[in-house]
């Protein structure tokens, strides 16, 4: 064991910031069955919520699967990604119901070789956006429950037939969309000294620690093929602590980091190559942000106005066609449109080298903070106007079942005064349009040494775009209906 | 091909579980009473409805078509979000077979009125009533 690996022992002056450190916390992280420990309780509230999804009330505001569903799991995930990292995936219910079929299944096929980028999760990232539009899943517990449902059986079918983490890299969207924020958290799983790794023949924290004899792997290392010395920033990591458990050196902490910081910079990257050829990845941060405004443009009332315009100019009464063109332009047209104009301003302006493409692929990951920003805003607004809802929805649950031990539903409860709430929303947006600018300045910093600021303007605009139309819609009087186009 | 996939005896675990579940809720079903005939009629002013105090007015008749009195009709007004608060309040009798209350919508989007009733002989029905598409101010 080195010295630096001792629990509690000094820390150099220069290292970053430690959760592995911090007492109590370090601890906990290290024991071995630190992440069922948070499993289980989320793994209960999912069987609750699809239970209460099913056979539950049918309106969604008295309903457990909705309300802890899009107010309270989606606010505080939001807010656990800004704050801390994504400790979500780690307390991920659906790998510990994974682990334990696993115990019965033994998975015996490699993810396709085709697959194995993220344009089918980019895919899932849309359709899920899609059909919580088409099929309104915020106003119905019982589609809620099914998508809960559809979530364990979809990790059951593709874990339980492939090796490794093949879900969580490959098709889930909920990670994918973490991953994508988590490049903006303050924390990173990381080794503290490269030369402690430099020095270490196993590679235990990919390979996993096996036993001398049997040659039996007893603690997993990375199932997302994530080499802790070559490792950089949180893309694809879910926070699992498998390459802790498995370091042999106690090497591996939570470090505090720059948030924003691994977008700027562009070195080659464990499991993951670079940001800059992956077309897959920018694919996957340009939905997530341009997603971001579309999912709350679903939201206000304008929506409902364009798509009776559309309705009628397409001749169509059934919403998915007027949706689909509404998506077409939102996630395609505008970012080939914006993206494709800069990147061109930049050949142009800045005499960049790099072709179009490459220079829509490099820089869509400026892009990142504002579209967090955005769902931030969004998620927090209904996350903190409707915080308290879960009190009354949970005794009248209680109530439903004739134990009415924590009272009558206190109804009157909903959470923060929306004019309180609005202020925090745009700080949201000034912080994300900030975050935003710095990166594609450091891009075009990078890119463009000669000529940083021609570079830098056509990605400002684009950002300035893209806040404004965020800031239009949150000024926008809220509307939800159940039933679009009704009329 | 799957030859030691399934490991033994999980087929056979799994298979009693599905049937203890179906068996279990098939258990739960109850037979329902039907509920007494009562018309409602309804209107909601003012039209279209809007964002901030509307008036709800409901007309009770029974099955001979005559106005029903001295029913106690409690409202309740649910949003299609979680997160919204329900409203509630009390239908007044302003004449014989015909009940007032007054709600307030706090947004714009779809809502559901629901009516708990209770009729003089202690019977009681509920109804929904969709009020959809209530307007921004």
């Amino acid at each position: 064991m080195t010295p630096s690996s001792i629990p509690g022992q000094e820390t150099p002056e220069s290292l970053p910031f430690d959760l592995m450190r911090v007492p109590g916390l370090g601890h906990l992280f290290r024991w071995r069955y630190a992440r069922p420990l948070l499993q289980v309780p989320l793994l209960v509230l999912s069987l609750v919520m699809i239970l209460h999804g099913l056979f539950g009330p049918t309106l969604a505001p008295k309903s457990l699967a909705t309300t802890l569903s899009w107010l309270h799991f989606r606010g505080v995930l939001v807010l656990v990604l800004l704050c801390a990292g994504n400790f979500f995936c780690l307390a991920c219910p659906f790998m510990l119901v994974r682990q334990a079929a696993r115990r019965f299944f033994t998975p015996r096929f490699t993810w396709p070789r085709p697959l194995r980028n993220k344009w089918l999760s980019v895919g899932l990232f849309v359709l899920i956006l899609f059909t919580y539009e088409l099929f309104d899943l915020w106003s119905s517990p019982w589609w809620t429950a099914w998508l809960i449902v559809a979530y364990f059986v979809s990790v059951l079918v593709v874990d339980g037939f492939f090796k490794h983490a093949s879900f969580c890299k490959f098709v889930c969207p909920i990670g994918q969309f973490n991953f994508v924020a988590s490049t903006l958290s303050p924390f990173e799983v990381k080794v503290r000294e490269q030369d402690v790794c430099t020095s270490c023949h196993t590679k235990d924290c990919i390979r996993g620690r096996r036993e001398a004899i049997s040659d039996l792997v007893t603690i997993r290392g990375c199932e997302l093929a994530l080499f802790q010395p070559s490792k950089v920033g949180n893309m694809d990591c879910t926070f699992c602590l498998d390459c802790v458990h498995a370091c042999p050196h106690d090497n591996i902490g939570i470090l505090s980091r720059l948030p924003a910081s691994e977008l700027i910079v562009d070195p080659i990257r464990s499991g993951i190559g670079y940001f800059s050829r992956r077309k897959d990845l920018a694919a996957l941060a340009i939905v997530f942000t341009f997603g971001a405004l579309l999912n709350a443009f679903g939201m206000v009332s304008p929506v409902y106005a364009v798509e009776t315009w559309l309705g009628r100019m397409m001749h169509v009464s059934h919403e998915a066609p007027v949706l689909g063109l509404i998506f077409t332009f939102f996630l395609i047209v505008e970012p080939v449109l914006l993206l494709g104009l800069a990147a061109w301003l930049t050949r142009v302006w800045a005499r960049s080298p790099r072709a179009l493409l490459s220079l829509a692929v490099r820089y869509s990951y400026g892009l990142v903070p504002l579209g967090f920003g955005m769902w931030l805003a969004h998620y927090c607004f209904h996350f903190l106007t409707g915080l308290y809802t879960l009190i009354p929805v949970t005794q009248n649950a209680i109530a439903s079942l004739g134990r009415a031990f924590l009272g009558e539903p206190r109804w009157a409860l909903t959470g923060l005064p929306a004019n309180v709430v609005q202020v925090i929303e745009i700080g949201f947006l000034v912080l994300g349009f900030a975050g935003s600018l710095v990166v594609t300045y450091s891009l075009a910093e990078d890119d463009s040494p000669d000529k940083p600021l021609r570079a830098f303007l056509p990605w400002a605009a684009v950002c300035l775009v893209l806040w404004c139309a965020s800031l239009w819609l949150m000024f926008q009087p809220m509307e939800m209906r159940a039933m679009l186009m009704s009329g | 091909m799957f030859d030691g996939f399934l490991k033994q005896g999980t087929a056979r675990w799994l298979v009693g579980f599905v049937c203890a579940a179906t068996s279990l809720t098939a258990g739960c079903s109850r037979p329902v009473e039907s509920p007494p005939f009562v018309a409602i009629e309804h209107a909601i002013s003012p039209q279209p409805a809007r964002v901030g105090p509307v008036t709800v007015t409901l007309k009770l008749t029974d099955a001979a078509g005559k106005p029903l009195t001295g029913a106690h009709i409690a409202i309740e007004a649910d949003m299609s979000h979680a997160g919204m608060s329900p409203k509630f309040a009390e239908a007044k009798e302003a004449y014989p077979g015909c009940y007032q209350a007054h709600l307030e919508f706090q947004m714009a989007g779809d809502w559901i009125i629901l009516l708990h009733v209770t009729l003089p002989d202690g019977k009681k029905l509920d109804r929904p009533i969709d009020v959809r598409g209530v307007r921004p101010n």
